[in-house]
């Protein structure tokens, strides 16, 4: 533990230095993704400027939905994402093993050594964003209110953290999973928007094995007073809970994984 | 001596999912669960005491990187087990981390777009080296390999014998009581392994590190290591002093005798002719009790002898002899 | 030898057989999700515009699994990666033309992800949703010829955008850059008949246009017989504008390679 908050700080230092080595490409891609997903927000804009709802939830309420979306995703996947999706080479080329013999934990390693500031124009338009809606959108915000938004918003981040961690750490079993990581983007760009346009059974799915619901419409429409399938009133409370619970369940599978790693495959 | 490492009938078996091939192979390798298993290492025993310099050796397939990855925890034996520091690896592998080094000639552990000292630093940090202590170490090492002109150059231009070179220092900055370098000559130029093979021979003289060095080079082993464990299709078999090895398999040595007047065809009972030049001829000698002193004898003083040449073999005839040994006796038996 | 290229861009794909299961599931997902959107939008009204929900449903499968079928990524990461290490040197080695070689090898690729993923991901959907006929034969044939237009247009946008990766030395940016450009101008996703009539007016005329609104706006009649040939015109001078950009980058870049060394 000790050990942790010596070596921690200095692997952001590293990986933050090496990374601002390439100032102009870094600078251009944050921007360039800023600008994407702008884009994409603007598209449901126009939309709705002539539709004026999307399931019964207005530009600013759909802002708030999607600006929370991307400010977890980012927050989640800056300390997951190219880090274990790039497990499996670190896998194949067997360079993993470089961090097994090393004394310290090979996912804090992983996760650290490369904790993204890629995404800071993700997140800097999400912020953006939720700063506007959160004055736009028609709650009554007291600190109770406010204090929920901060804890469903961590929790939704590691909900995004454990999926991606998860998915990743099957490279250590099946030793692909780039097909994984297309599947849970393609649940990703669904949880995007508010659940009840869906079918019945989707709704379902995304509360439940595919729990993306939890990173963004459940804690938001708790918030926003609107109904929530499945869960209902029970949705507010399992929104905040449903990080640190999927945090357990991936340190579980992340031990399980190694294990494997070691015990048997090529 | 204390045993330092140990290993009693380690095995280690793969299981390997059958992939059957084309398209129609592809569907089926989905819905199959067949395994087949490789065994990369079966019933391996050896002990290696404190400051020992051993060579692992082998040919491709042969188990030495499975060995290896058992020994520093990476991977747990099917059967058997494995002693280290009087742990057992995989076990306790942070507790054992801290007492290793370890060297990967393939894959770096070294930060490709920053300085060397920056990744020395983060391994202080990882390992909790005293700053006295870590100070002194990289003076030390880093004067030995000379890194000095190249610390503060970014690794992804440094060539790669120089890689290598900060590799090995980096693994040993925390004093760890065994090395394990895994191919660390691979690639690099005649000058680079010679530094290389020069460094730690030192290192495990003067400090007495331990050291298990797995390579296809033999003169690694020849420079480095006095004893040398020969793993083939999984299993151990050779584990000896090198110049054991010799001695088992026979020497063949070549004698080449230079005269002042062609003494004209030339053989001799203690000697093979292999090659008659005339004025100098070149002999075998087959066995082992046979010395030069004997062919001289034999040869006497009737000859007008100018000079001698007397070769001892070298590593790579000695093992290929042994290979050709047991592929005649497995063919004829 | 070029035909050969492009077979073979077909049977290389067809063995990554888990990159087929993900994309198809990718591919229905997103037309899925817009076809949720429309029906959301459009559940108290009948008509928006002249527009009816049906004809939304049809502007999503079209603009999807169809005309979004083929990879404009991976070609220009291929081209930003290949002209930016200098690989790409080894067909300047070769009697070929590198551009049409590309091309080529893009339409094998368009035939597998077509018959993959496109089609299947179509059939599916629409027989859960149903899907319009063309509005009539003459736009029905018209479409075909918007649809192959709308193809070499995108091929040459990310041809260019992955030739511009050697100036600037990232194809990475480059793609999320376009990515956002498609996204909101090229009518694949949102038609441009519900933006504001001035800044509708702008878009029809970029050559993103042409990827996305203007094949399905023919396919769905929306445009008289003037109108289609007007723009088929229009587009047809777009893709000569484009390839000329790409041939002369492209020229500029070989030059720089071979002189320079990359």
């Amino acid at each position: 533990m000790r050990n942790a908050i010596r070596v921690i700080p200095f692997l952001v230092r590293l990986y933050v230095k090496s990374r601002l080595e390439y100032r102009g490409a870094f600078l251009l891609a944050i921007s360039a993704q800023f600008f994407s997903y702008a884009c994409g927000y603007a598209a449901i804009w126009i939309l709705l400027q002539k539709f004026e709802t999307l399931g019964g939830w207005d530009w600013p309420e759909l802002a708030l939905l999607f600006s929370f979306q991307l400010l977890a995703y980012s927050m989640g996947a800056a300390l997951s994402f190219v880090q274990f999706r790039d497990l499996e080479e670190l896998v194949r080329l067997g360079t993993f093993d470089t961090l097994l013999v090393k004394p310290f934990s090979p996912w804090a390693y992983l996760a650290f050594s490369g904790l993204n500031i890629g995404y800071a124009g993700h997140i800097a338009l999400a912020a953006g964003l939720m700063v506007w809606s959160v004055l736009q959108v028609g709650i009554d915000w007291s600190l109770g209110s406010a204090l929920y938004l901060l804890a469903a918003l961590i929790s939704a981040a590691l909900v995004n953290a454990a999926l991606i961690t998860m998915i990743g750490a099957s490279a250590f079993i099946f030793v692909q999973s780039s097909h994984l990581y297309t599947i849970f983007f393609g649940f990703w760009e669904l949880s995007r928007y508010p659940l009840n346009i869906f079918p019945a059974g989707l709704q379902w799915l995304m509360i439940t094995f595919v729990p993306l619901g939890f990173a963004s419409f459940v804690p938001v429409a708790h918030l926003l007073g609107k109904d929530i399938p499945v869960l209902s009133d029970l949705g507010g409370l399992a929104a905040p809970l449903a990080g640190p619970l999927l945090v357990l369940v991936a340190m579980a599978h992340w031990k399980y994984a190694i294990s494997r790693y070691q015990g048997g495959g090529g | 001596m204390s045993t330092i490492i140990e290993a009693r009938a380690v095995s280690k078996r793969f299981r390997q999912h059958r992939r059957f091939p084309g398209l129609r192979g592809a569907i089926r390798t989905l819905f199959t669960a067949e395994y087949s298993e490789v065994a990369a290492v079966t019933d391996v025993s050896y002990a290696i005491s404190q400051g020992e310099a051993v060579g692992y050796l082998g040919p491709n397939g042969a188990g030495k990187s499975t060995m290896i990855k058992m020994l520093t925890g990476i991977l747990v034996p099917t059967s058997g087990a494995v002693s280290v520091l009087g742990r057992t690896p995989h076990r306790e592998r942070m507790t054992n981390a801290r007492e290793i080094g370890v060297v990967f000639g393939q894959r770096s552990q070294l930060w490709w777009d920053l300085p060397v000292r920056d990744s020395f630093e983060l391994h202080r940090r990882i390992y909790g080296i005293a700053d006295a202590r870590f100070t002194a170490n990289l003076d030390y090492l880093s004067d030995l390999l000379d890194l000095g002109p190249f610390l503060d150059r970014a690794v992804r231009q440094l060539s790669l014998g120089q890689r290598m070179r900060a590799e090995i220092v980096m693994a040993l900055l925390h004093d760890p009581k065994i090395l394990f370098l895994d191919e660390p000559t691979i690639g690099l130029d005649v000058v680079a392994k010679d530094a290389v093979r020069r460094f730690l021979t030192r290192v495990n003289r003067e400090r007495g590190t331990t050291i298990i060095l797995t390579t296809h080079d033999l003169q690694d082993i020849e420079q480095i290591c006095p004893r040398l464990i020969m793993v083939d299709q999984s299993r151990l078999i050779f584990d000896g002093d090198l110049r054991n090895l010799r001695a088992t398999l026979g020497s063949r040595r070549r004698l080449t005798l230079e005269f002042g007047a062609d003494p004209g065809s030339l053989t001799l009972r203690t000697a093979l002719l292999t090659a008659d030049e005339g004025l100098r001829k070149h002999y075998l000698l087959e066995r082992e009790d046979i010395s030069l002193v004997d062919v001289l004898t034999e040869l006497g003083n009737g000859y007008d002898l100018k000079d001698i040449a007397f070769e001892e073999p070298n590593i790579e005839e000695v093992i290929r002899t042994f290979y050709q040994g047991r592929d005649a006796a497995r063919a004829a038996g | 030898m070029y035909l050969a290229f492009a077979s073979s861009a077909f049977q290389t794909q067809l063995a990554y057989r888990g990159q087929v299961w993900a994309s198809l599931f990718g591919s229905a997902v997103h037309v899925f999700a817009w076809i949720a959107i429309w029906m959301s939008v459009y559940q108290d009204t009948a008509s928006v515009d002249g527009v009816t929900l049906p004809q939304m449903v049809t502007y999503a499968l079209i603009g999807g699994p169809v005309l979004t079928a083929w990879q404009w990524r991976r070609l220009l990461n291929l081209v930003g990666n290949s002209v930016t290490s200098g690989d790409v040197a080894i067909y300047l080695l070769k009697p070929l033309r590198y551009p049409l070689y590309l091309f080529a090898t893009e339409c094998g690729n368009l035939f597998y992800r077509l018959a993959v993923t496109g089609l299947p991901v179509l059939v599916i959907v629409a027989l859960v949703y149903g899907m319009l006929p063309p509005a009539s034969l003459f736009h029905g044939l018209l479409f075909i010829a918007f649809w192959a237009l709308s193809f070499v247009i995108m091929f040459l946008i990310a041809a260019l955008c992955g030739l511009l990766a050697f100036w600037l030395l990232t194809a990475f940016s480059l793609e999320w850059l376009l990515q956002g450009i498609l996204m909101l101008l090229s009518g694949t996703h949102i038609p441009l008949w519900f933006f504001p009539d001035a800044v509708a007016a702008i878009i029809k005329l970029l050559p993103v246009a042409w990827v996305g609104y203007h094949p399905i706006a023919v396919y769905l009649g929306k445009t008289s017989v003037t109108e289609t040939l007007i723009y088929l015109g229009l587009g047809l001078g777009w893709a000569l504008l484009l390839a000329a950009a790409v041939s002369a980058l492209w020229r500029r870049a070989a030059l720089r390679i071979t002189v320079q060394g990359g």
